[in-house]
């Protein structure tokens, strides 16, 4: 039950960016702030869940991005977003973390996904623009909003996921 | 280290192949079915402000396009002349059924239902497919015009990819200039997204092309229709090597919060 509500609010947050959002930000600034709302859920959901639900969230929603905006390549998000969701919920998962660590880890994790789908599209030639370039235009702007969304969602997703958690406690863990 | 190699295999076959599988088409059109609830109420409240914002600027618009309906008025008749005297030169030399049809284009209208999330894959979703007769590589314009082709068609939606992400080998759209269709010819390839500029390479070095010259497309290869207007030379300079030149072009249509959009149908793909 829990777990299909955790499936049905990423999706809800995968709507919000590719069907609301392009309509919030003025014209001028739509190329240059890209929302990435649902991986910012999925690094709550590292954070304050488990690992595991994490992997399975980041995999299985990159790869509905990867399917229904199918472009040059398939399976890109999907692998970015699964690999940082389960390294972070390895290193930092189950550790209470304070708010604003918690923000500074989100904008860590978004920057290397950033940083990860820049690379990638870079070694397979579907892009040829400097990295200076891709970081001044679109990755430092959008880094913002990606932060206040995280901030917005902050204490919601916190008691949520901490709810679920001590809900069924497992041995091992405090 | 497993994942990996899993990643690179799905990236290598996602490269070799073009057509959509099964569970593929039915994620993208329930996607799709649930994103157009929410895309153009969106879009209607976002342009109720930009209405209210642009009110000022009516009346001014008002009197050009009068002007603009007059000169239109009086190049119809021109056009119902050329016409007429285009059709019975057609007849007369006895030219095939298909070789009439060829540049006769169906408009589809298109609503946009969403926008992808990755800067370098802009791709949209739109809410007409395979049962509407759409097929890949069909080009897709706006009044202003034309933003990119078809890439990908499931049963209810399919997707847009725009001229902005194409990369050199993908593209291969052929243009040419408005009024030297007979002596200009380039072809379209990438977007530098720095200078916002679309990159025309492969013109010859005799080509009259020159800055302020509308770019549209040729035609040539009947895949795209003819005459899509792509936007307007900036600058022109030499190649690398020397014997071509390369034309930076500002494009004509503005990609972002589009709302309604058609697709091309031209007479071949409509078999």
């Amino acid at each position: 039950m829990k777990m299909q509500g955790m499936v049905l609010l990423t999706y809800l947050a995968f709507i919000l960016q590719t069907s609301l959002f392009p309509w919030l930000v003025p014209a001028e600034f739509s190329d240059r702030i890209i929302p990435h709302f649902t991986f910012v859920i999925v690094m709550y959901a590292a954070l304050y869940h488990s690992r595991h639900s994490a992997l399975l969230l980041g995999v299985g929603f990159g790869m509905l991005q990867d399917i229904v905006f199918r472009g040059h390549l398939l399976g890109l998000h999907a692998y970015t977003m699964g690999l940082i969701a389960y390294f972070i919920g390895l290193m930092l998962g189950g550790r209470r973390l304070t708010m604003l660590s918690a923000l500074a880890v989100v904008t860590m994790a978004s920057l290397l996904y950033d940083l990860a789908v820049y690379y990638v599209y870079e070694v397979f030639r579907f892009t040829s623009e400097p990295l200076a370039w891709a970081l001044q235009d679109r990755i430092f702007p959008s880094l913002f909003l990606q932060l206040a969304f995280a901030l917005a969602i902050y204490i919601p997703m916190r008691r949520w996921f901490e709810g679920m958690v001590r809900l069924k406690p497992k041995p091992g863990k405090e | 280290m497993i994942s990996f190699i899993l990643f690179i295999a799905v990236i290598g076959y996602s490269i070799s192949r073009a057509g959509l599988t099964m569970p593929e088409k039915f994620l993208r059109d329930t996607t799709g079915y649930v994103q157009q609830w929410f895309y153009k109420p969106a879009g209607y409240i976002a342009g109720l402000f930009q209405d209210i914002g642009n009110l000022r600027s009516v009346y001014e618009e008002n009197e050009q396009l009068r002007m603009t309906a007059a000169a239109y008025a009086r190049d119809k008749v021109e056009y119902n002349a050329i016409q007429q005297e285009n059709d019975r030169l057609s007849a007369a030399l006895k030219f095939t059924e298909e070789q009439k049809k060829i540049y006769d284009y169906k408009y589809l209208i298109a609503q946009v239902v969403a926008v992808s999330p990755d800067a370098y894959n802009r791709t949209l979703t739109i809410n007409l497919g395979a049962r509407e007769g759409i097929r890949e590589r069909m080009a897709v314009v706006t009044v202003d015009g034309m933003i990119g082709f078809i890439s990908k068609v499931s049963e209810l939606t399919s997707t847009v990819m725009p001229i902005t992400s194409l990369n050199a080998e993908e593209s291969g759209i052929s243009a040419t200039v408005l009024g030297k269709q007979k002596q200009s010819f380039g072809i379209l390839s990438g977007y530098n997204s720095e200078t916002e500029h679309l990159l025309m390479t492969k013109i010859s070095a005799e080509d009259p092309i020159k800055k302020g010259d509308t770019v549209i497309t040729s035609g040539l290869g009947n895949v795209f229709p003819r005459g899509m207007i792509i936007g307007t030379v900036e600058s022109t300079q030499d190649s690398d090597i020397g014997l071509t030149r390369t034309a930076n072009i500002k494009l004509a249509a503005k990609l972002d919060q589009l709302s309604e959009v058609f697709v091309v149908k031209t007479a071949e793909a409509s078999k």
